[in-house]
């Protein structure tokens, strides 16, 4: 047996984050006793609709959020709890609301932080409505082997540790949520644990009391007594003393009140819980309440510390006496054990998951990434460049000086082209059109292939199958080319020819060749080509896509990533582009019908459809 | 609680029409004079210059000073301003008018469980005290407002006569209209004078204690309460009260000058019963801390910090229940740190350290803490087997 909470106990939980944690702590209860899922439906308006993932054990179960009390309740009719966990200054509309529903007999209230005034009228609604409003700021309520409301009892293991998962027989009622907590643990450390534990929580006006509670545990047969642990501030305690000593009780009461320390600290100095206030003349004291309690007949330690002691003697008399039969401990193996996540099982290395990924290249777990292990900001700091990273990343090599001004000059050449170009124009349009950056750049990105930017890979691909296959043998290459390919890529302008050179091809083939001493078998070799196809047509020159893969594959970069150079950097100029286009606020270009071919039918009778 | 200013309580009295004396407040002493051209008041009345500040005991330190001039008003005012008065510094005065009167009423109200209290008394001023058992009292239960008729009444049986009565019950009328529109927790006038011959009354001092938690639903709440422990706070307390309002989850810290035993401890309600203990053993406390509801590492860090740097201490018990959901090695890992920290800079020497603990990832806390041993701390820890509080009688008797 137990109070507020049992068996048949269904919750609503009225807040956000919070509350889905709380419920997912109240699942690994349900779970260790066996017990099917407490909570049933959430209400938060801002998540309506959603399904939030509560683990029964290993069962995933989906609960609801509703947008309001009433639809919840109207889907689950089975409920008859509602947990408040909603900000405080929504708490007491929504306290209100669950103590109308008609189903809804118990509420307890999580919030911290609520108005006095709101806590002093949610206490006087519920007396008329004949229902509980527990709290605020109460950490939830505890019955052993039944229920569990808030996060009360902690992790699991202190919930196998403090036997919750059955019945004792003393009940616990405190206003601090953490010494609930403790209250329990001492039970199950020097008796035989709990029936129902309450937070009543600290605030100033609690919407109930040790009375109520104390009446409740009076009633239940399998409660033989109750440890009560109240503070400094005011008449609870007393009301508790006078409940205790009015008549004969069943129960015995152990207690344990904070706060006499403020007798000896500096006048108006308080501190605690937003109740633990002292009234006029003494009135709430500490002292005052202890005396009470125990003249009523309680046992009240002189600190915290004998609670441990004073529950175990109530107990060994209550054994003695016959009060509580002893009974025998289950073994804790046969208790359930939370089934661990992925991540604790692989850290204990007893499993093993095959990875969906591999990376070779980069790892952020630690303080900050690496690249092929190195820091980043350790490159930084000794001087290394973007293009030292670009080496990393794409050929985990780090480049030398010279290959690394190489592959900086690469991309300072092919940054952009003007605006006429494919990639340039979509990414211009796309800016018209008033599309963002990261879209308009991959407009005109999707404009890379054969026709544009795209020959890179393909010339130093096949420049150095030439270098491998035909060393000295150009006629042959070309023929091979001739068969297999086509036209050579990396070949050939359309305005540049032999008389009209292309200056950036002659200044990279010239800074890399006499200002370097990279070793340039694959540009050697397609200047060879070159003195052959531009003897036969004019045009036919080696181009700066040619040019650029010949010296990408000369710094060993692999052949399929070549046209990364040119995707990455034509990016800086597209996004140059946008910017562009955006700080001109231009607006979106229609073509002329004067530059449109219209080759189209006739106007024509649409036949009617057979 | 939450007590407010005089200055702040006046403006809210004036708004909900409760006869206030004339007032100004001021930073600096120069103002005055330019006020005192503008306003008739100030040049015709007598003056009180009280300092503007959370002090206790204003009137025997001096800062409190009746009957005045505007001139003296000026030197008043030039002289509390700037003054220390232990942590604190005034840097506020009011300056108010000083009502000749012929009679000294007292008029308060507080709130209760199932409502409120009005307080009326006709022997007002310093003679409430004796006269503390002929007060009426009234009870106004929640979300009711008792008609005029009963305020009267009450009023002449708390021996107010004709129309004085009349008016001091609009006046109650008035001031629960206050409390209960301003979510109060207590008003107290003491006195509320009043002046025969034009029958002025007016409210000459005033102690008011409002929710602050109800703040969310007052718009034109332009104040902060003030310091709750009966002085001002320290800058170490202030520093704290800062982290304090910025994170999910609490840190507090109330410093006790004097004292040995500093605390570290968690849990609103824990934390006391670990002062309780060290008083009962005889013992006295440096500090009262507590840290609450999963609070981020850093901010307990920096609480560990500032305990560390506490002068004279003897001994450190970071105590704590059994936690819900207080990530144990989380929240001992910020005072770890806090510790080498400390200790880097040469505090903590011949301080042992207490820990009892239990809650979420216990285990992995405390062998850290333990692990402190190794490094050269004086420190003891104890899991959950330990009762609580018996980490202080093991300090103390060590």
């Amino acid at each position: 047996m137990s109070i507020l909470a049992n068996k048949d106990t269904r919750a609503v939980i009225i807040g956000g984050i919070a509350g889905v944690n709380a419920a997912r702590r109240m699942a690994q209860f349900d779970f260790l006793i066996n017990r099917p899922l407490t909570v049933q439906a959430f209400v938060y308006p801002p998540e309506e609709g959603q399904q939030k993932e509560i683990y029964r054990g290993g069962e995933l179960n989906n609960v609801t959020v509703y947008s309001s009390l009433a639809k919840a309740l109207e889907e689950n009719p089975q409920i008859n709890t509602a947990l408040i966990y909603i900000g405080a200054s929504r708490a007491y509309q929504s306290a209100k609301e669950a103590l109308d529903a008609k189903g809804i007999k118990l509420v307890t209230m999580i919030t911290e932080g609520v108005p006095e005034k709101d806590a002093k009228r949610l206490r006087k609604y519920a007396i008329e409505c004949g229902k509980i409003f527990n709290g605020p700021s109460s950490i939830g309520i505890m019955s052993a082997g039944e229920c569990r409301l808030g996060v009360i009892g902690g992790e699991f293991k202190n919930l196998k540790l403090c036997n919750l998962y059955r019945p004792g027989s003393f009940g616990v009622i405190t206003k601090s949520g953490g010494l609930s907590n403790e209250a329990m643990w001492l039970c199950a450390q020097n008796g035989n644990g709990i029936t129902s534990a309450v937070a009543i929580g600290g605030d100033s006006y609690p919407g109930t009391d040790f009375v109520t509670y104390l009446n409740m545990f009076e009633n239940d047969p399998d409660t033989k007594a109750v440890v009560i642990i109240g503070e400094v501030g005011g008449t609870l305690e007393e009301e508790a003393a006078e409940w205790l000593g009015k008549e004969i009780r069943r129960i015995k009461v152990i207690a344990s009140i904070g706060g006499t320390c403020q007798d000896v600290l500096p006048q108006g100095m308080k501190f605690g819980h937003a109740g633990a206030k002292e009234g006029k003349k003494g009135l709430g004291s500490a002292r005052s309440k202890i005396n009470a309690l125990r003249e009523a007949g309680a046992v009240v330690p002189e600190t915290f510390g004998g609670l441990s002691k004073a529950i175990k003697q109530v107990y060994q008399e209550l054994l003695k006496s016959g009060v509580i039969k002893p009974e025998a401990e289950l073994e804790e193996a046969l208790l359930p054990a939370l089934p661990p996540s992925v991540q604790e099982v692989m850290k204990q290395g007893d499993v093993i998951v095959e990875p969906l990924i591999r990376t070779t290249i980069s790892d952020d777990r630690g303080e900050e990434p690496r690249y092929v292990g190195y820091a980043a900001s350790e490159l930084c700091e000794k001087g290394y460049g973007i293009e030292d990273v670009i080496g990393l990343l794409w050929n985990k090599k780090l480049p030398s000086k010279e290959e690394s001004e190489i592959i900086k000059r690469i991309i300072m050449i092919s940054a952009d082209h003007g605006p006429a170009v494919s990639g340039a124009f979509g990414s211009i349009i796309a800016a018209c059109a008033g599309i963002d950056l990261p879209q308009a750049v991959s407009a005109g990105m999707t404009m890379i292939g054969p026709r544009f930017g795209g020959a890179v890979t393909n010339a130093g691909k096949y420049f150095k199958y030439g270098v491998k296959e035909y060393p000295n043998d150009i006629p042959g290459f070309l023929n091979w080319m001739k068969q297999n390919v086509g036209p050579v890529p990396g070949i050939g302008h359309r305005v540049k020819s032999v008389k009209n050179p292309d200056k950036r091809v002659k200044y990279l083939v010239e800074y890399v060749t006499k200002q370097t001493t990279l070793h340039t078998p694959c540009l050697d070799y397609a200047l060879q080509v070159e003195k052959i196809t531009t003897a036969k047509k004019d045009n036919l020159i080696l181009n700066v896509d040619g040019t650029i893969g010949c010296i990408l594959v000369d710094l060993d970069f692999p052949e399929y990533s070549l046209n990364g150079f040119f995707v990455l950097a034509r990016t800086i100029g597209m996004i140059g582009h946008w910017i562009d286009q955006n700080n001109q606020n231009s607006r979106l270009i229609r073509l002329y019908d004067y530059l449109i071919n219209y080759a189209v039918k006739e106007e024509r009778e649409v036949p009617e459809k057979k | 609680m939450a007590k407010i200013l005089e200055g702040p309580a006046m403006k809210l009295f004036n708004k909900w029409g409760i006869p206030v004396p004339n007032y100004v407040v001021i930073m600096d002493p120069d103002r005055l004079a330019q006020l005192g051209e503008a306003n008739k008041w100030l040049r015709e009345s007598k003056l009180v210059v009280k300092a503007h500040e959370a002090i206790g005991g204003r009137f025997k330190l001096g800062l409190v000073k009746l009957g005045l001039n505007l001139d003296e008003a000026y030197e008043a005012a030039k002289e509390m301003i700037g003054r220390e008065i232990g942590t604190s510094v005034v840097r506020q005065v009011i300056v108010a008018e000083m009502l000749d009167h012929d009679e000294e009423y007292y008029l308060s109200i507080a709130g209760n469980r199932d409502g409120s209290e009005l307080l009326l008394s006709n022997k007002g001023g310093v003679d409430i005290e004796e006269n503390w058992d002929t007060v009426k009292r009234l009870f106004i239960p929640l979300d009711e407002t008792p008609t005029l008729e009963s305020i009267t009444e009450a009023a002449h049986e708390a021996g107010f006569i004709g129309e004085i009565a009349e008016r001091v019950a609009k006046i109650a009328s008035r001031l629960i209209l206050c409390f209960e529109d301003e979510d109060a927790q207590s008003i107290e006038i003491n006195p509320l004078v009043i002046r025969k011959s034009d029958m002025r009354f007016a409210a000459l001092d005033a102690v008011m204690n409002i929710d602050w938690d109800a703040r969310f639903r007052h718009a034109d709440w332009d104040f902060k309460p003030v310091s709750e422990i009966g002085r001002s706070y320290t800058e170490a307390e202030q520093q704290i009260m800062d982290i304090d309002a910025r994170i999910k989850g609490s840190v507090k810290l109330v410093e006790v000058p004097g004292g040995d035993i500093a605390l570290l401890t968690a849990g609103g309600g824990a934390s006391v019963f670990y002062s309780d203990a060290v008083v009962a053993r005889g013992g006295s406390i440096a500090n009262y801390a507590e840290y609450t509801g999963d609070p981020p590492d850093w901010a307990v860090e920096a609480l560990t910090e500032t305990i560390c740097r506490l002068p004279n201490i003897k001994h450190i018990i970071v105590g704590g229940a059994i936690a819900n959901f207080t990530d144990v090695k989380a929240t001992f890992s910020g005072i770890i740190n806090g510790f080498r920290e400390s200790k880097s800079k040469g505090y903590l020497e011949n301080v042992q350290i207490w820990v009892r603990r239990g809650g979420p990832n216990e285990n992995q806390g405390l062998a850290a803490m333990k692990k402190l041993q190794e490094e050269g701390f004086d420190i003891h820890v104890y899991d959950r087997s330990m009762p609580m509080t018996d980490i202080v009688d093991l300090a103390l008797n060590s």
